[in-house]
């Protein structure tokens, strides 16, 4: 007893001396990782990624490319570098258009080599989770379709055999009944058609006889005809709930809501002009030159940021602009009569309207569709209850010219505005 | 007697019709009024205007597109052009050379800060410090599942206490107006060109909110 005890005491030892080892190297390293991954979130994302090119290379394998050393005086200032003559590094900045990176020389050797330590721990993540994933997630399929065909084989002899079975009986009890009556069976169905004939008309018989029934049918007809055609009249050419199919999956409830990007970013004419303006492909391109949704997509662009770059024939492995853009054909979906003048800028930039107050809660629409009704009566509602901020410039001027009518003094239609362009030529 | 049964008889019609155009209007109400039709329209041809609209296809030209572009060198009335090309040895002269036009004034810094939360604040953060909510983790729940979204690579931090530098030297905190200017213009790195959005005074105007945020 006493030997397994102290055998056992002898192996906790060791145990936990190995164990204290271990965690002293893990903790050693983690320290550097650590730090590694707060300098490379402050200081290297900007440009950077480890799996994915972005402004600048993909960073996996940098290590394998250039010595630790080279990489401590390129990252501290790579322009003294290339101007020096180094030729790896004249090369990597013409491989790289020429692009120059920000020269870091806070950094001290340590904390560069803790970034660099961060991504070479990214880099094996990065390495072993595809490949594992997917060997994993292989070896299941296939065990899967083995016991899936097993089992489907067996049931499709099972199930031949039923069906040759059902039919032969089939075939059998068919030729009986040929071969014995029939006469019997052209008897049998005429009555059955007869008597089906009679049902309906006894039914419709019953029907007409009980005049309240018939009564309240036609009531309830009429009724519906006239609800129907009152909403129907009223709702001609009212486009409200108008949510039409556009030619890019684009989500507002993404872009405004989740994002948080403000409305005017990309319909910056509601500011400035009568229109709100559809924004050119270019907006688009300000974020999704780096934004490519490509994690849903197995590594691919998504399909629909991949029209963006068709419509302004953008190359993402080169990141160039070729010279044949195709325009993006969205559907209008708010399309006022052009019988009346409606003009954005009045009512965003001088009486400060939301735009959610007359386009709904767009922020939250996956898909948009048209809030309001914009009928006549819905403007003048709005008209009738709203206060005038009167504290600007054109209500100065007006002032001005009642004074100067007043002290007797003539006014021109030049002075009240006549002369600009847009009183016409609208 | 006669009276009466007719009495009664009016009673249970009026009852019936109003039975029946409530159940009418119930059945004809349903559905979340979303539609992939425009409906019914009378007379089309008033809600569409004589004139083409600029997002209009056109067949008159021979790129089918309504707004087409000027002219090759042309300038319309009153505009002014950037006289400094897309590269670095003009983005240095841009610095050492363009200063703001503009009087540093509470109106001007006030529709500065209002510009910059529309078109810059996305990526910059309302405070300049690289913070926008699109660099930050989130994720969005739709029609396709809840899933993260990407984040966009965060820009340097304009503020003079994070001390970060720009990738074409010198510190954020310290770049000057035709810097400032010539990157708006024609955007850098992961940046992309805001001349499209921004008016030449819009664009001095935020340059002199973004010193006002060097300053923090």
């Amino acid at each position: 007893m006493r030997n397994i005890s102290s055998l056992l005491g002898k192996l906790a030892k060791t145990m936990s001396v190995g164990m204290m080892l271990l965690f002293a190297v893990t903790m050693s390293n983690a320290q550097d990782v650590k730090e590694g991954q707060t300098l490379f979130k402050s200081k290297c994302t900007t440009c950077h990624s480890v799996t994915k090119k972005v402004v600048g290379p993909a960073l996996a394998g940098m290590t394998e490319r250039h010595d630790e050393e080279w990489l401590v005086k390129w990252i501290k200032n790579s322009q003294a570098m290339i101007a020096a003559g180094d030729p790896t590094a004249v090369q990597l900045f013409e491989e790289n258009n020429n692009l120059v990176m920000t020269a870091f020389t806070d950094l001290s050797d340590d904390q560069i080599k803790n970034i660099i330590a961060y991504v070479k721990d990214e880099e094996a993540k990065a390495a072993e989770a595809p490949a594992g994933g997917g060997a994993e997630a292989g070896a299941a399929q296939s065990d899967d379709a083995n016991t899936f065909m097993i089992i489907g084989l067996i049931a499709i002899v099972v199930l031949a055999v039923v069906v040759i079975v059902v039919l032969n009986r089939v075939i059998r009890t068919l030729e009986k009944v040929i071969a014995n009556n029939q006469a019997a069976i052209e008897a049998a169905q005429a009555r059955n058609e007869t008597v089906a004939e009679n049902r309906f008309a006894k039914f419709a018989q019953a029907f007409v006889k009980n005049k309240k029934l018939v009564g309240f049918s036609v009531l309830m007809l009429v009724a519906f005809l006239a609800v129907a055609g009152w909403n129907t009249l009223w709702n001609v050419g009212v486009h409200q709930g108008y949510e039409p199919v556009q030619p890019i999956k684009f989500s507002h409830q993404i872009h405004a809501g989740v994002n948080q990007i403000e409305c005017q970013y990309c319909h910056g004419g509601a500011f400035k002009s009568k229109n709100a303006s559809i924004p050119s492909a270019n907006v688009c391109m300000n974020c999704h030159n780096t934004v490519t949704a490509s994690e849903h997509y197995d590594g691919e662009l998504s399909p629909e940021i991949a029209k963006i770059y068709r419509a302004v024939d953008y190359n993402p492995d080169t990141r160039a602009y070729g010279n044949n853009p195709k325009p993006i054909q969205w559907v209008r979906i708010h399309n006022l009569p052009d019988f009346a003048y409606f003009n954005h800028s009045q009512h965003v930039t001088v009486a400060g309207v939301e735009c959610q107050t007359c386009h709904g809660p767009v922020e939250t629409m996956e898909e948009v569709y048209q809030y309001s009704p914009l009928t006549m009566k819905w403007c003048i509602d709005c008209h009738r209850t709203t206060e005038v901020n009167t504290d600007n410039a054109y209500y100065d001027q007006l002032i001005e010219a009642h004074e100067k009518l007043k002290k007797g003094e003539k006014m021109t239609a030049a002075m009240i505005g006549g002369l600009e362009c847009g009183k016409c030529h609208y | 007697m006669k009276e009466n049964m007719l009495a009664m008889n009016k009673k249970n019609f009026l009852g019936s019709v109003c039975a029946a155009f409530a159940l009418a209007a119930v059945v004809s109400s349903c559905g979340d009024g979303k539609t992939r039709s425009t409906g019914w329209e009378f007379s089309r041809n008033m809600y569409d205007p004589i004139a083409f609209n600029p997002d209009q296809p056109n067949e008159n030209f021979k790129n089918k597109i309504t707004a087409q572009l000027p002219p090759a060198g042309t300038n319309p009335i009153g505009f002014e052009r950037f006289e400094f090309a897309n590269s670095l040895e003009e983005y240095e002269r841009a610095g050492r050379e363009l200063t703001s036009p503009l009087a540093v004034t509470q109106e001007n810094l006030a529709k500065g800060d209002a510009l910059f939360h529309t078109y810059c604040a996305v990526c910059h953060g309302p405070e300049g410090k690289g913070d926008g909510p699109i660099t930050k983790e989130r994720s969005v729940t739709d029609s396709r599942g809840t899933r993260a979204l990407e984040t966009f690579p965060p820009p340097p931090s304009y503020q003079k206490s994070d001390a970060a530098s720009s990738s074409r030297g010198g510190a954020m905190s310290e770049l000057s107006d035709g810097k400032i200017y010539h990157t708006i213009y024609y955007g850098h790195n992961s940046m992309g060109s805001h001349a499209s959005q921004l008016s030449p005074e819009e664009r001095w105007q935020v340059v002199m909110y973004v010193h006002e945020l060097q300053k923090k």
